[in-house]
């Protein structure tokens, strides 16, 4: 959802636009994958307008949330107003900063399908470390819809989709074709899946394989 | 390269000239340019196909590793001004590559228009990787890889007649497609001298334009008001022949208006209120790093007699594209408009170029803040 980025006050409209409001039921289900009890440490990586942070907070986790978009921050952070949460500005590739076992659960929110694939492999793989014991990674993402006719269905939808957002400039993100292989090769064993929109976006919970 | 694959790239050469006006992306990530080995050069670019197909054929037959950083399919000096190519994106493409495993050096050679957006400080202590910039034109780069130096000529913008053509070619063809059509569906017989209007145009603004001296716009648009009556009374009036008439110079102006909209460094672009800006040079902050003389695209600096501070020698030439202000360790350049407000280094990095003025906001308490926040 790249070219939606080059305005935080587009996005969130636009998010609810093409996925006919479904997004708010992934939103709503990541919050309430990833905060176990109040007081959790939750890692948000690509935070963007807070939808989710907002969410993670009302649940009572204590929230750090990166984003690489400045202009983005700067939203989340009007919006949270007073609340639990530290923002940093900084790519998804600089957690390896972060300090080892560190958090409850970490967030992948839409922003997994931004990645080139090189960038996800790195970014999982690097989450384990910085999972403490019993932590689980909450991964929601658009996915390839499964074979058959909502796949045809899926591409009949994303073609003016795709064709606004090469006009609007920014590349276009593609939907992920193996979310839950990828997260098995970064060392997580698979613990739940939840599909909406015709099986085009996708939760996954996972946690890290002994 | 066979025959059919050298038509291939000849029509996406042209296709993406064109219209590069629009995102053309590449996967971005490691290549091998020969056979690179652990001492090779690292070179990176953005994923602009275009640019990344003419840094491969301009490297033949030399040995390197070319890191393509995720620029949105956009080119580097539109990326680098518009926040596509960032501190993040290269940082990103260095540590998740796997060119860290490649190579013993920590060197990586970036385009010098990538400067207004990439901070090299910043990289080296986000990454540990060093960056230099390299020539502003890849043409440059054997020359450059060769000696690991960068003469004048290679630090300086220039827009020669094929560039120039290259840029009409590009406000010229979306601009015919749009204008063809409508002229297909109003008055079939216009279409072609429609289009021939349109490129006759761009080419003639784009040869002529910054050498017309001050009366430049005047001299561009009678001529243009000119030749649709001309055009308009040879084909004996009409609604078409009117349509045309109008819509030619209306064209013509925007092109003008633009002033090539940054398709090149040459010109300020369409920055008016920044017209009133100039950098400025603190001289007791400048501790004579010199990259603000690597990095600029008009060679405006220079260094004084004893080498030991920078010189805003030619700030005529300046097109305020930021780059000296955001790449200086010492905060020693920043923008001054006529009345003395300042914008500090700090609001320059973080908002880039064309965010739609954004950059004028600038930071609380800073001279001249209250005024930026009214607007």
């Amino acid at each position: 959802m790249r070219w939606l980025e080059t305005s935080p006050e587009r996005y969130d409209a636009g998010m609810r636009l093409i996925t006919f409001g479904r997004v708010a039921h992934l939103h709503a289900g990541v919050a309430e994958a990833a905060v176990a009890k109040p007081g959790d440490r939750v890692l948000e990586i690509g935070c963007g307008t807070g939808a989710v942070t907002l969410r993670l907070l009302a649940r009572g986790a204590r929230v750090t949330a990166i984003d690489q978009s400045p202009d983005m921050i700067e939203q989340a952070k009007s919006r949270a107003g007073t609340a639990d949460v530290a923002f940093l500005e900084q790519t998804a590739a600089e957690i390896d900063a972060l300090p080892e076992a560190s958090f409850d659960a970490i967030v992948l929110s839409l922003c997994l399908s931004d990645m080139s694939a090189s960038e996800r492999a790195w970014v999982l793989g690097g989450c384990p470390r910085i999972l403490a014991p019993g932590g689980r990674l909450v991964a929601a993402d658009e996915v390839r819809a499964p074979a058959g006719w909502r796949r045809v269905l899926q591409r009949l939808w994303r073609l003016p989709q795709a064709a606004l957002g090469w006009l609007l400039t920014g590349a276009l993100s593609h939907p992920l074709a193996d979310l839950g292989g990828e997260l098995q090769r970064a060392g997580f064993a698979l613990r739940r899946e939840q599909r909406w929109l015709h099986g085009s976006l996708a939760l996954f919970v996972a946690e890290p394989s002994a | 390269m066979t025959a059919t694959a050298r038509v291939k790239d000849g029509l996406l050469d042209f296709l993406q000239t064109a219209f590069r006006l629009f995102p053309w992306p590449t996967e971005p990530g490691l290549r091998k340019i020969g056979r690179p080995d652990a001492s090779s050069p690292v070179l990176l670019t953005g994923n602009f196909d275009l640019t990344v197909r003419r840094l491969v054929k301009a490297l033949e037959g030399r040995d390197a590793w070319l890191l393509v950083a995720p620029s949105g399919g956009i080119n580097v000096w539109c990326a680098s001004s518009g926040g596509h190519l960032s501190t993040h994106q290269v940082v990103t493409a260095l540590k998740t590559s796997g060119i860290a495993d490649q190579v013993s050096h920590r060197q990586v050679i970036l385009p010098q228009l990538a400067a207004t957006g990439v901070l090299a400080l910043d990289v080296f202590r986000r990454s540990r990787w060093q960056v230099r910039f390299g020539p502003v034109d890849l043409r440059d780069l054997p020359e450059y890889l060769e000696t690991r130096e960068k003469t004048d000529a290679m630090r300086r913008v220039t827009f020669p007649l094929r560039d120039r053509l290259q840029m009409a070619l590009m406000w010229a063809a979306p601009t015919a497609l749009v204008i063809g059509a409508l002229a297909l569906w109003l008055a079939p017989g216009w279409t072609l001298p429609c289009i021939a209007l349109v490129a006759a145009m761009s080419a003639s603004v784009f040869t002529l334009y910054d050498r017309l001296g001050v009366r430049r716009r005047e001299i561009l648009l009678t001529t243009s008001i000119a030749l649709a009556l001309a055009a308009t009374w040879s084909a004996d009036g009409g609604a078409a022949a009117l349509t045309a008439a109008v819509v030619a110079p209306a064209f013509l102006s925007a092109l003008l208006t633009l002033d090539y909209a940054g398709s090149t460094p040459l010109e300020g672009g369409s920055h008016f209120e920044e017209r009133s800006w100039h950098i400025a040079l603190d001289e007791a902050a400048c501790e004579g790093v010199f990259r603000c003389f690597e990095v600029c695209p008009e060679a405006c600096f220079e260094r004084d007699d004893a080498g030991r501070k920078a010189i805003l020698a030619h700030d005529e030439r300046c097109i305020r594209c930021g780059a000296c202000v955001v790449q200086c360790p010492k905060d020693a350049l920043f923008l001054e408009s006529d009345a003395g407000e300042r914008i500090p280094p700090d609001t320059i990095r973080r908002f880039k170029l064309n965010l739609l003025g954004k950059r004028k906001i600038v930071a609380p308490g800073a001279p001249g803040a209250n005024r930026a926040a009214g607007r």
